[in-house]
């Protein structure tokens, strides 16, 4: 019963803040001095079409009334409340139109989620490892050289790092592309080989700065374990070096690296923003900076909201699970 | 039986080596319970992880000789072995209590896992369920319910988790139990139980028992023999009763002397000063610049720890 109190309590908390978010979301690009409408016929006008003031009235008056942005603030609220609510639709894109958003997005995530998905596990895994070994036997070479090297890439900003790789794999020694380019057939072998091979170095750049977090964080960790008095006591009950690490340090080291891995999962909704502009990488990042760059409100109302929600929904299934993995959290 | 011969233990280089125990000489014997006292920094604890073999952290033996050896009560077979290689009859032939904090259990394993996981191949044989009611059956002989088993450590009170500590320890049956301060953090009552288990176990098994503890009256209380420590010798060592009774050194006096007594008047006399830096010990007595019976030679001449009675030896030129 308490169990359930304790869920009802957090699910009604996800929904506050997923309710908050998407309300900031709407209001903010509302207050930015970009017109969509005054954009959309300025550029339709630009391309040649001869409107007169009637027919601009007309015209702005439907694209009003498509863009949603009809009536006052709070009219407009209301109405994209009921859409999101009821349809989970954020209506057409503004810059892109007629092209719904929710089309846009569900072209983009692939590319984001094949990149950030993979380098943000690769990146954690290898970290985790090294971190543990480094952490557990800090004077061998092989972890000074590993902990050396996460420092050494740690601290770069990893768009420079994404920068350096470009101009070294792509221009210097032509191996990678340097934007993208996709082809074959959706879902067909050389399609998948050629996102993989367009991914390869935006993911590097991902991977190494990552890596380097996550060995420093785990070897801190594991350090502090080792001196640990169960430790000290695991190995005075004659247990052998190998199980210590396996049964004693790295299920406490792990779970802290867990939270982290969560948020990190939920932040890939966000794209890797100036990777994906770095290497022209069509992904959620992309998509958010041309929202941004157009002043498209729908388009970056829902990929802000998406990733908003992914955030929260990582959180709490966090929240949800980590008294199965810590008995300490079970008890309160 | 352990013995240790002119045994210099502690940490540093060669060149600048701290010796918390310094030529300590000292026989263990079968079936007996032997305390070891002394204040903090004395090196009772180094001399006890010497005894044990846990040669970690930096600490080192640096000259004379540990030696053991152990026969299994079932078949009459002797282990023979030396301070170096102890660590290969840990949790089998000798096993550790330690001082039962909050986190010398594993936080995230239960109890049973945390038994289990030590326990030497022969007492593995069987089920895991007939392991289990074995388990909880010892458990049991000591009033601990079998729901310990299922429980994390931060769900037992600090009696419970002590109580634990014990158990896991001599449930393998060793020969020999080291016990680093095993009721120095738990209240009176819960003190004396922890206590009388360690006896009863000691009873039991028939092994020996090694209590380190800086607290006298546990020792009075439990141990057939003591040994004090000082400043990384051994000043005295003997029966508990006449140790207590007659002690023969005046170290051992001053603590005894500091001992609270039901229906005591006045004030208790403290030792002056502290004892010395065991990093550049003093010639002679170490105890000479606190020692009220100090003479000359004291300052010159190291006491050696000789017989004063029978069984009963001590280091001081006088006594």
């Amino acid at each position: 019963m308490r169990l359930l109190g304790q869920i009802a309590t957090r699910l009604i908390s996800y929904i506050l803040v997923i309710a908050f978010g998407l309300t900031v979301v709407f209001f903010v690009p509302r207050f930015a001095p970009n017109d969509p409408v005054e954009a959309m016929l300025a550029k339709v006008s630009s391309q040649g079409a001869y409107m007169d003031a009637a027919q601009a009235d007309a015209l702005r008056a439907s694209l009003t009334d498509a863009f949603g942005l009809k009536g006052s603030l709070l009219t407009q609220y209301w109405n994209f409340v009921k859409r999101i609510v009821l349809t989970g639709d954020f209506g057409p894109s503004l810059a892109m139109y007629p092209t719904p958003v929710s089309q846009l997005i569900a072209q983009a995530l692939p590319w984001t989620f094949g990149l950030l998905l993979s380098s943000t596990l690769i990146a954690w895994v290898l970290g985790n490892f090294v971190g543990l070994w480094a952490g557990w036997r800090p004077n061998r070479a092989s972890s000074r050289i590993m902990e050396g090297l996460a420092i050494l890439v740690y601290p770069i900003p990893y768009y420079i790092l994404a920068l350096v790789l470009s101009i070294l794999f792509s221009y210097i020694w032509p191996i990678f592309p340097l934007t993208a380019s996709v082809h074959g057939a959706p879902w067909s072998f050389a399609f998948i080989k050629s996102v993989i091979w367009n991914s390869i170095l935006p993911a590097l750049s991902i991977v190494l700065v990552v890596f380097g977090w996550w060995v420093i964080s785990v070897k801190a960790q594991t350090t502090q374990l080792a001196e640990e008095e169960f430790v000290r006591y695991a190995r005075l009950k004659g247990l052998g070096d190998g199980r210590i690490l396996t049964r004693y340090v790295l299920p406490n080291a792990i779970l802290p690296q867990i939270t982290f891995l969560a948020l990190q999962i939920g932040l890939m909704f966000n794209g890797s923003i100036v990777t994906e502009i770095l290497f022209e990488y069509p992904g959620l990042g992309h998509l958010i900076y041309m929202a941004v760059i157009q002043g498209d409100y729908n388009l970056l109302m829902g990929t802000i909201s998406l990733s908003i929600i992914a955030v929260a929904t990582a959180t709490m299934i966090i929240d949800l699970i980590y008294p199965l993995l810590d008995p300490r959290i079970r008890a309160r | 039986m352990i013995e240790l011969k002119n045994v210099r233990a502690g940490y540093g280089t060669p060149d600048a080596f701290v010796a918390a125990v310094d030529d300590v000489s000292l026989t263990v014997h079968d079936n007996e319970i032997l305390g070891i006292a002394g204040e903090s920094g004395c090196g009772k604890s180094t001399l006890m992880r010497t005894l044990y073999g846990d040669f970690s952290g930096g600490l080192k033996m640096d000259g004379g000789k540990v030696t053991g050896r152990f026969t299994d009560p079932d078949n009459g077979r002797t282990t023979e072995s030396d301070a170096a290689n102890f660590q290969d009859l840990w949790w089998d032939v000798m096993s550790y209590v330690p001082q039962g904090s909050m986190s010398v259990l594993n936080p995230i394993m239960k109890v049973e896992k945390q038994i289990v996981d030590a326990l030497p191949k022969r007492e593995k044989k069987g089920s895991k369920a007939e392991l289990r009611q074995r388990i909880v059956e010892f458990l049991a002989g000591f009033g601990l319910p079998e729901t310990v088993l299922d429980s994390y450590p931060h769900q037992l009170s600090g009696g419970m988790r002590q109580r634990v500590l014990v158990a896991i320890a001599a449930f393998v049956r060793p020969r020999l139990i080291l016990a680093d301060e095993p009721t120095t953090a738990l209240d009176v009552v819960v003190q004396k139980r922890i206590l009388l288990m360690l006896v009863e176990i000691q009873r039991r098994l028939k092994n020996t028992l090694v209590l380190v503890s800086h607290d006298l009256g546990v020792h009075y209380q439990i141990t057939d023999r003591i040994a004090i420590a000082y400043a990384g010798k051994i000043v005295e060592v003997g029966p508990t009763a006449e140790v207590f009774e007659n002690p023969r050194h005046p170290y051992t006096e001053a603590l005894i002397g500091a001992l609270p007594r039901v229906g005591q008047k006045g004030e208790r006399v403290g030792l002056e000063g502290r004892p010395p830096s065991l990093a550049s010990p003093p010639d002679g007595c170490r105890f000479a610049a606190r020692c009220p019976e100090a003479q000359a030679i004291c300052r010159q001449k190291s006491p050696p720890l000789v017989d004063k009675a029978p069984n009963h030896a001590s280091a001081c030129h006088f006594r």
